[in-house]
This record gives structure tokens, sequence and C-alpha cells, in this order.
């Protein structure tokens, strides 16, 4: 690249520069809560004047934050753990089958991600609400496992198609039945596909604010739409320290899908 | 032909097979013995790979019947035809040691604990690889795990262990000792084989029997002796050794024997083993080592300017340029002191008439 487009130092120095610049616009926002956080529990300031963990220990013992926590994890677990049951299995149908309408059905999975997440929160409040599925934890499952799905597809198609046939084909020739080859053959080489589509899901569900909205009431309040309304009403410096706990859960998350991408390139 | 007295493993009884509007395979009748080894041997695209799919159920036949140990298989799914697979690339799980590759077909068929170790552990003694028995096969060269996956299909003893170019990504001296160790395993253990290659050494080195095929049609089958010294067509004779073609008009001859009118002179040739009319186009091969350069000779013999001579180790290859254009090549066995003839010399190579094989001239186009 440098040879192609000049390498004098002073380009080279401007490019560093700007992408830099790039990403302290992309991340400052998310860092300036760190600080924050761990300043004085009566007011946000920044920069903070004295450190203290007050604003942890409240998020901690006040039941409504801590509540919309658990709740949250345990959205993000279940939707997690049923995404992968129904995506699994369906990319792996989609990938070796040759169903008619196999194209369909898969742009059909796919469909969540292109629909905006506003108008698919909008629809299926009408909808849950005739089924009386709104502020109940399965309404919210349910509606995550939806948008999750498509994710998890994406991870385990790309899975699929780096993983040798052959091996399959084999195994039949073994004698191998079609359940026998997908739990000994297949599942194990989609091991980090699958891993990588987990973390996705898990990360989407936990930080998912638009249709838990819709969705969810005092009842069942996630953590984000805690921190969405608490924005309005109260505005208390406790949301530094949410933020910065989700930042860091992310970014751990991502960290781990980094490291599971590597380990399936190296093994390739 | 061969007559084969024992009872068949593999029958296919007109079976071929059509994609869309191209025909893979013309109606093919083959039958493989107990303990026998084929090779389908041909070009790619010649349809050996296409025979090889349908008897492994991975393709469905357009017409005929499929029998496999005395079982009609011609629906059956490929995981209940009993047989076993080894592939160019190995196919072995990179998620299992190689004790657990090995192991995993008989687990599939539910054999227990204490058996699967004491037969795993056989064929892993068999083929010389014991103490790679916890690693994975990534860990492994290529030959190693060629034996691996070799080893996986023996311990469960398949009807019949299919390969499909299993040597194809080895060097060639690799190459030359799986062969060998391959047909030791043949013939220890009396597995029936049928080994695709498109590499006519290999073939010729393992198979009891060949199968030539070409365009999908068998265009020819037998013992390697017969491919090599009795071809029946033009491509049999070009596929398999290398070979000198003189193509000509038949004719019959003063004393009323067939004779070859060719551009290069009127040779004496012996009888087809097909009648071929007289008058009609047909072509005289001549293998290489089947030729000797001499220095004017009453054998039949044509005559040219050496153009090269090249060492091949235990042999020299002599290429001589006739009148016509064509080249003519002649096989010597290499000795020490030997003195060859200075390029741009006149030659004759000759050979005896019996040596001959007189072919149809191929259709034309």
């Amino acid at each position: 690249m440098n040879e192609l487009f000049g390498s004098s130092r002073a380009a080279r120095r401007i490019t560093s520069t700007l992408a830099w610049l790039c990403y302290l616009f992309l991340l400052v926002p998310s860092l300036i809560v760190i600080p924050i956080s761990f300043g004085n529990p009566g007011q946000i300031e920044f920069p903070p004047r004295q450190l203290t963990l007050d604003l942890y220990r409240q998020f901690f013992t006040d039941p409504a934050w801590w509540g919309s926590m658990v709740q949250s994890l345990l959205v993000a677990v279940a939707t997690t753990l049923l995404t992968l049951l129904l995506a699994v299995p369906a990319a792996y149908a989609l990938a070796r089958s040759r169903l008619p309408g196999r194209r369909g059905l898969q742009g059909l999975f796919m469909m969540p991600m292109l629909v905006p997440v506003i108008v698919l929160g909008l629809g299926l409040y009408l909808q849950f609400s005739s089924w009386g599925l709104l502020d109940t934890t399965a309404g919210i499952i349910l509606a995550h496992i939806m948008l999750t799905t498509p994710y998890i597809m994406v991870s385990v198609l790309s899975g699929l198609k780096h993983s040798d046939i052959a091996l399959e084909t084999v195994a039949a020739i073994m004698g191998a039945s079609r359940v026998t080859i997908f739990f000994r053959v297949v599942l194990p080489q989609l091991k980090a596909a699958i891993a990588v589509g987990a973390l996705f899901a898990f990360l989407m569900s936990l930080d998912e604010v638009v249709v838990a909205y819709f969705l969810t009431g005092t009842q069942t309040m996630t953590l984000p739409v805690k921190m969405f309304s608490s924005i309005r009403w109260e505005l208390t410096p406790v949301l530094a320290a949410v933020s910065t706990l989700l930042t860091v859960l992310s970014l751990l998350i991502a960290l781990g899908i980094i490291a599971l991408q590597r380990k399936t390139e190296a093994s390739s | 032909m061969t007559v084969t007295t024992a009872p068949a493993m593999v029958e296919l009884q007109g079976v071929s097979k059509r994609y869309a509007d191209v025909d893979a395979l013309h109606p093919v009748d083959l039958t493989i013995a107990k303990g026998e080894f084929v090779t389908l041997l041909g070009p790619s695209g010649s349809g050996k790979s296409t025979l090889l799919n349908l008897i492994a159920g991975m393709v469905a036949p357009s017409s005929g019947r499929i029998v496999i140990d005395g079982r009609d298989a011609t629906t059956l799914p490929t995981n209940q035809r009993g047989l076993g697979m080894v592939f160019q690339n190995y196919a072995l799980m990179p998620h299992m040691t190689v004790f657990e590759n090995i192991a995993f077909p008989l687990q599939v068929r539910k054999v227990p604990k204490a058996e699967i170790r004491r037969r795993v552990g056989a064929v892993l003694d068999l083929i010389q690889l014991g103490h790679v028995a916890n690693r994975r096969p990534r860990e492994l060269s290529g030959g190693q795990q060629q034996r691996i996956s070799l080893a996986r299909c023996i311990v469960y003893n398949p009807a019949l262990i299919l390969m499909d170019e299993p040597l194809g990504a080895l060097d060639k001296k690799l190459r030359e000792q799986m062969q060998l160790e391959i047909k030791r395993l043949h013939a220890e253990l009396g597995i029936t084989m049928l080994y695709v290659t498109h590499d006519q050494d290999e073939a010729l080195t393992m198979s009891d029997r060949i199968v030539l095929m070409n365009g999908g049609r068998i265009e020819q089958q037998g013992t390697p002796d017969t491919l090599y010294f009795r071809p029946e067509t033009v491509f049999s004779a070009e596929f398999i050794g290398s070979s000198n073609l003189l193509a000509g008009t038949l004719e019959a001859g003063p004393d009323g024997a067939p004779v070859l009118r060719t551009a290069l002179g009127t040779f004496p040739v012996p009888a087809p083993d097909r009648p071929i009319e007289r008058g009609a186009k047909a072509m005289l091969l001549v293998r290489p080592e089947n030729m000797t350069l001499q220095r004017g000779g009453d054998t039949v013999h044509v005559t040219g300017r050496i153009e090269d001579s090249i060492l091949l180790g235990g042999v020299v290859r002599h290429f001589v340029r006739c009148a016509d254009g064509s080249t003519i090549i002649v096989q010597e066995l290499n000795q020490p002191g030997r003195v060859d003839a200075e390029r741009g010399h006149e030659v004759a190579a000759g050979w005896l008439p019996q040596h001959g094989r007189l072919l149809p001239a191929p259709p034309a186009g």
C-alpha cells in the first residue's frame, strides 16, 4: 500500500493521526463515563473531584437497579440458549439439504435484521398485547430470540462453509446416521462459530432497548430500559456506574469474540 | 477379459447417470469379485468418480441396478451400504485423536468398549502407527494420515473399500511406499478394493484388474498385462504406457498375410483380435521397449534421424525423427560403456513383426 500511494513520512503521519482521531471520536463518549462513575454520588461531574465507590454501592444495594440487572442477565441467557437451539439446526438444514425454497427460507430468517427495530417493536407490542404477553419475561425473551436468530444463523452458516463436507460424507459411508453425524462430526467443528454467535446474541439481548421498551413493564424491566427511563426522570450519577459495568462486560465479550475468531482462523 | 469364479461383491447392471443433458456415465455393467483389487483408470471427466459415487450412494443412478454383497443397494442410503472409503485429503476428524478416529465406525456399530480398544490397537499395530494413537491427525505427516484413514476402514471390515485418488497428495517416493503398503494389506486381509486413479503406473502396479474409462464408458477392462500388451483401441494403447503408432491402410501381402501400407513403408502385421476389413484404415502399435536401434538389418524397420537420446536411469530413450515428420520412440536398456548414435545420424528402428499390434483406426473427430 505504502509503495502504491507514496511513502512519504508526512503522509503516513497524517493518515495515522486521522485514524486515531476517529478512534477517539468513537471511544471517548463510552470512556468518559468511567471516571465519572468513581466520582461524587451527589452529582454528575467530570473530572471527578474525589474518587469513591459510592455509586457502585448504590447500584448494588438498590433493588430497582440490581433487580433489573438480574432480569437483563436472565433474559440474555435464556435468549441465547433458546436461539442456539433454534438457529444451529436451522442453519445446518439450510446449508446441507436440497430443500425446495431454501433461499426463500434463508431470506425469511434474515428478515429481522432488515426491518427497522422500532417497527418490529411496535408490531410485537400490538401482537403481544392481544396474546397477553406484554410485561412478561417470556414475551421479551421471545422477541429477543427473533432479533438474535439472524446473527447466530450467519455465524453458523459461515462456520459450515469452512467445515469440510468430506468429513460428513466419510462418516455416512462408515455407517453413521444423520443425527450421529450432526452431533459427533458437525457440532464439534462449529464450536467456535457457535460460541461467537452466542456471544453476539447475548450482547445484543443484554443492551437491546427499543423492543424491550415496548414490551416490558414495571415487573419485567430490563437494565437498558431502566437506564433509559432513569435518564428521563431522575438523571442520577448511578447511570455512570451502570454504563461502566455494561461497557466492561461488552468489552470482555468483544475480546472473547476476537480471540475465538483468531483461534478458528489459526486452525483452518 | 478375466473370467471371475469368486462370488461377486459388487454388481452393476446397466447403471448410468445423467445430469440435466450431460451423460456423466453411459449404461455400464461391471462386476467386482470378493477379494479383488479393481482400479478405475481414466482421465478426468471419464466417469470414474461418478461410478464411485454411485456405488457409495452419494448420487442416485438414472438407470440400472446396483447389488452390493448380494443385496440390492440401488436405493439404499449411503450409511447402510456397509462400505469404507479413503479420500485424497484423508478426511480424518480434526477434533478427534487418531484412536478416536479409528474407533468412530466401531462406536457407530455399537461395539463394546473393550473390543473397540482391542480392535483399534490391532489395526494400529498392523499399520505400525501404535505410537501416535493419542495424537491429533494434524500433527501427523500426509503418509501417516493416509495410513490412519486406511486403518479406519480396515477396522470394521466393510464389504468394499473405495479409494478416491488416495495417494494424489503425496510425493513420488511416499506414493510408491504407500502403493506397496496398500497392496500388502489387500493381500493379507483379502479385502475387496475399488481404487480410482488417473495415474497409469499406479494402476499397473496395484491392480488385479484395470477398468479403463473414457467419456463415460468402459473403454476396456482386464489384467494390467492385458491392458498393456493387448490394448483394443488406440485410446487404451496411448493411455497406458508409451506407444509408437503407425497409421495406414490394411492390405493383403504377396503371400496373403495382412500388411499395413503406411507413409513410412509397408509392414507385415499380426492378425487383429477383432477382424478388420481389408482396405480399412488401421494403426500399428509397437511399444518403445520392443524396438531396437540397428544400423541396417533384415527385420522390419523404419528409418529416420536421431533427434535426441535421454537417460532415464535404467533405460535410455531415443527419439527418431522419420521422413514424414513423425517421431518414433525407441527404448533400450542402459549399459556401462554405452555409445549413442550422434544427433542427426541416420538410424533404423526395427521390431519383430509379432511384437506389433494392429488396432482399428480411432473414429474421426
